[in-house]
């Protein structure tokens, strides 16, 4: 005789795939940000980050392996998938949960709710967007750097992606972090949790004006 | 300045009328106007206008001291208890009630929080299941570590008034979600070393998207638990011990 021992062991396995998948995604994009920044220092940085992320020292002629920013993508798309599918079951889907939902928002008043409301907003607009982002990425490697990238942006009109995708994703990245902190017991008293709550807004705030910078700093070489 | 200089101001109160008893009937919201009296409580403003203005008006209270947890009502877009929120806290002097959302509404401000925790303590089996069933009354109980008394005690200080429930945006969307109410109390049976259930046993009850791996931390119930009871570390306490299992 089997004794058959199923308690579903997947719902909290799903919990934990959208915390761990979240904050792989959320560290990887703020590296990420920080990369693309290095066009603040002069377009030699910029390049320097882009071989440098092709593994160019490991090639004789310097030339690297632009395939490896595809196979990041391809990466980043596979975990940003696990963390879409999981996601999903805490949104509000039906009709009677979006009415419950609005109802509860004009009811009662609560901050972090609302914080929520921002991020599954923002969630919807980054799986929108980011599909196009990881394609454009992707598909052309080679053209990462001051030139290709000024093109990309600027020539072929592709911030009108990046400006709403940066807006979002950084919102997105640092509220799911905070609510990481709070939901596995990081931060247990409520000093820390407001004081962590600040720092993710500055977080927020900063990367965000980094992003816009750096779009900006894209400009002299768009027409070069 | 003296309590009988006090010419008390105006205050407005906007409260929410529906009764489902009555056939067509209409939810709405009606006005009532009340001189502010010293320490006046939204609990006293609502007595007083039950006696002096609409002997209809509904609204649960007992002890009117914030302990037994009857006049939860959402107050000014906040749910908390009546009789613990002074109307002095409110400068423009209005003041709008609303019933606890996510209860059957028995009407006006009163809703049935005690049916829903009835059915969650069955559901959930909130009550101490001893290590042993030895039921022999003449043995002396063993004496319980202070320590853990006083651990037990801080989550026994709840008093069911369902303000958790309401302030949840995660409950009022899964009705079968078992909210922070539901959480607190099995938190406090885990912790209890006369309670004979492992952590398997709790697995099945909360292990799953209608317990701890479905609250998604919007932390309403933290934020407005009349009695500060420590929701947010309780909840993840659990869904540490709750996720230790599946390793």
């Amino acid at each position: 005789m089997r004794i058959i021992k199923n308690r579903g062991k997947l719902s909290g396995w799903l919990d934990i795939s959208q915390s761990a998948s979240g904050v792989v995604l959320a560290v990887f994009l703020w590296t990420h940000l920080l990369l693309v920044s290095s066009i603040l220092l002069g377009k030699d940085a910029m390049t320097w980050v882009a071989k440098t992320m092709e593994l160019s020292f490991l090639t004789a002629d310097g030339h690297g392996y632009p395939w490896v920013v595809t196979v990041i993508a391809v990466v980043i798309a596979a975990i940003v998938l696990v963390h879409v599918l999981v996601a999903a079951h805490k949104m509000p889907l039906n009709l009677r949960q979006q009415k419950a939902l609005k109802q509860q928002l004009s009811m009662v008043n609560h901050g972090d709710t609302r914080l929520w409301v921002w991020q599954a907003v923002t969630g919807v607009v980054i799986f929108l967007l980011l599909p196009v982002h990881l394609w454009l990425i992707g598909a052309a490697p080679e053209t990462i750097g001051p030139y290709g990238s000024a093109d990309r942006i600027w020539q072929q009109g592709v911030w009108l992606l990046y400006l709403p995708l940066l807006f979002c994703v950084e919102l997105h990245a640092a509220i799911g972090v905070y609510r990481v902190a709070v939901k596995w017991g990081a931060v247990r008293d409520l000093n820390s949790r407001s004081r962590l709550k600040k720092i993710k807004s500055i977080i927020s705030a900063i990367f965000i004006v980094v992003g816009i910078a750096s779009l900006l700093a894209f400009l002299p070489y768009a027409n070069a | 300045m003296s309590l009988e200089a006090t010419k008390g101001r105006m205050l407005t109160f906007n409260i929410f009328r529906y009764d489902p008893q009555e056939p067509g009937d209409k939810p709405k919201m009606v006005k009532y106007q009340l001189e502010e009296t010293p320490g006046m409580t939204v609990f006293i403003a609502l007595n007083r206008l039950r006696e002096e203005q609409d002997t209809s008006l509904q609204f649960d209270f007992v002890c009117r001291a914030g302990i037994c947890g009857s006049c939860a009502m959402v107050i000014n877009g906040f749910p908390t208890l009546a009789c613990r929120t002074l109307t002095r806290k409110y400068p423009k002097g209005d003041i709008m009630l609303m019933p606890l959302p996510g209860f059957e509404l028995i009407g006006d401000l009163s809703v049935n929080t005690g049916k829903f925790m009835r059915e969650l303590a069955e559901r959930l089996k909130l009550w101490l299941h001893p290590i042993s069933d030895d039921l022999d009354v003449h043995r002396l109980e063993a004496p319980m570590d202070p320590v853990e008394a006083a651990k037990l005690y801080e989550l026994e200080r709840c008093v069911e008034c369902g303000v958790c429930v309401s302030a949840c945006a995660t409950k009022q969307m899964r009705e079968t979600f078992v909210g922070a109410v539901g959480m607190m109390k099995l938190a406090r049976f885990e912790l209890d070393s006369r309670d004979g259930r492992g952590l398997e046993d709790y697995y099945h009850v909360i292990g799953n998207q209608d317990g701890v791996f479905g609250c998604m931390t919007l932390l309403g119930c933290q934020d407005n638990c009349p009695k500060d009871l420590p929701h947010m570390q309780q909840i993840a306490y659990l869904r540490r011990k709750m996720a230790v299992t599946l390793v």
